[in-house]
């Protein structure tokens, strides 16, 4: 299969990789980075689990082309920490046991810092329209909701 | 996902020879938010090769010259959401664009693939149809420029050939004294494809009489269009609920005479009723209310439907 050369920017590193034509980001990021944070859900963009920034967007990366990412910038959850020190919006998931069984928080947090990159007051209406594309089959999202509200008074 | 070749474009020009060069054996990928849920079904025919558009600068941009308002088919749903001059001229677009999909898929969906995807349920299509807009169509062998409402052959068949590539959709910007809605009903708020959605447009004169009507049904007739045995209805009368009532009434009853009647039918026929009557009872509220999410849905609460 043909190989394409591009050059990006993932969780602040920069890269030149050889990628196959017809890999979804998705794919790319868990297969050949290793970065299995980001979650394999529907596939279909429905349920949110696979959402990663796609310069400072929330996207579903598995509705990416890897090569259209070429030039641009990723972060994912595994680009949340900074030399170990956790993002806020991860300790106030913690704090309000906004997790349960996990699946969904990796989409439900980049959701999060999309919203709060662009707008860090943002108050609870912004905040469900935001994860308005996660699924969470397990909290009920008002601890998720919670969790946003409080890192955004930060 | 089964193989196929990619290829990159960085202008129209170059797309254009490719499309020439490939045919019926390539696919446009733009946003990629239907494409590729198509490409993972089992039972489809993936294309030979697949032409990115995604990084031609020349037709991602919103303009507005001269009382008109240009938007080029890369632009996403997103940027529709946040455009001023849309949101000033052409409201009931910005409330369309609004209930599409995710934030997700608002980032990536673009306008040019909601029109040439040509599904019925496409939430851009009736408020640009109600404004009159014209595409344009592009091929090594020139331009052409056509009525959107001309456009479409059946559901996912537009008139665009093969060799074509969608560069622009234009239309003129409403009049101040025009007031315009858009609402959806899908079955919940968030990720819904539409059931059934209404773009209406009323233009009133001082004296409160309606001189323009336009109400546009999406998810209902095979191929958009105008419903002008409603439209007429308006002209010449004054808002009342009993004006709307018998201009959705109409509504419905071009709507059957086109689909017959079938399965949705008994759901469909009072319930497109209601949505015109809604909006165009939304066209009349002063100041137009600003479109913001969830508020192009409908709980149809009055009609037991959820």
């Amino acid at each position: 299969m043909k190989k394409f050369t591009i050059k990006t920017i993932v969780n602040n590193r920069k890269y030149e990789f050889s990628v196959s034509q017809n890999q979804t980001l998705l794919h790319f990021l868990r297969e050949e980075l290793g970065l299995t944070g980001t979650k394999c859900g529907c596939e279909i963009g429905e349920c949110g689990a696979c959402t990663v920034l796609l310069n400072g967007e929330a996207v579903n990366s598995c509705l990416v082309l890897v090569p259209q990412i070429d030039g641009k910038e990723i972060v994912t959850v595994e680009g949340l920490s900074i030399n170990g020190k956790l993002h806020p919006l991860q300790e106030t998931f913690m704090n309000h046991d906004a997790v349960h069984c996990g699946f969904c928080t990796p989409g439900m947090l980049m959701s999060a810092k999309a919203l709060l990159d662009k707008n860090p007051k943002a108050g609870e209406k912004e905040i469900r329209t935001a994860i308005s594309g996660n699924l969470c089959r397990c909290t009920g999202y008002v601890q998720i909701v919670e969790a946003i509200n409080d890192a955004s008074e930060k | 996902m089964k193989p196929f070749e990619y290829k990159a474009v960085n202008s129209v020009e170059e797309a254009c020879s490719v499309l020439a060069e490939y045919g019926s054996d390539a696919r446009i990928l733009a946003g990629g938010t239907d494409l590729l849920i198509e490409f993972r079904k089992q039972n489809v025919r993936t294309p030979k090769v697949v032409i990115d558009i995604s990084f031609i600068k020349e037709i991602h941009s919103i303009e507005s010259p001269n009382g008109t308002i240009i938007i080029r088919p890369l632009v996403t749903h997103s940027e529709i959401v946040n455009s001023k001059v849309v949101q000033q001229y052409a409201s009931l677009l910005t409330s369309a664009a609004l209930v599409i999909g995710s934030p997700q898929i608002r980032n990536r969906g673009t306008v040019g693939g909601n029109i040439m995807n040509a599904a019925t349920c496409a939430d851009t299509v009736p408020p640009l149809i109600a404004l009159g807009a014209k595409v344009t169509l592009e091929s090594k062998a020139g331009s052409r420029q056509l009525d959107l409402s001309d456009l479409f052959i059946k559901p996912y068949q537009t008139k665009a050939k093969h060799e074509e590539i969608l560069t622009e959709i234009h239309f003129t910007k409403l009049p101040p004294n025009a007031k315009s809605s858009f609402i959806k009903l899908g079955r919940r708020n968030a990720l819904a494809i539409s059931r059934l959605s209404v773009a209406a447009i009323l233009t009133q004169d001082k004296n409160g009489k309606i001189t323009d009507a336009r109400i546009v049904p999406g998810a209902a007739l095979p191929v958009w269009k105008r419903v002008t045995e409603a439209e007429k209805i308006l002209i010449g009368e004054k808002p009342s609920i009993e004006l709307f009532t018998a201009a959705g009434q109409k509504v419905s009853e071009v709507l059957i005479s086109h689909t017959g009647r079938r399965w949705s039918t008994e759901y469909k026929e009072p319930v497109i009723a209601v949505l015109v009557r809604r909006a165009l009872e939304q066209c009349t509220l002063t100041p137009n209310p600003s479109p913001k999410l969830g508020e192009g849905s409908s709980d149809l609460s009055e009609l037991g439907e959820g």
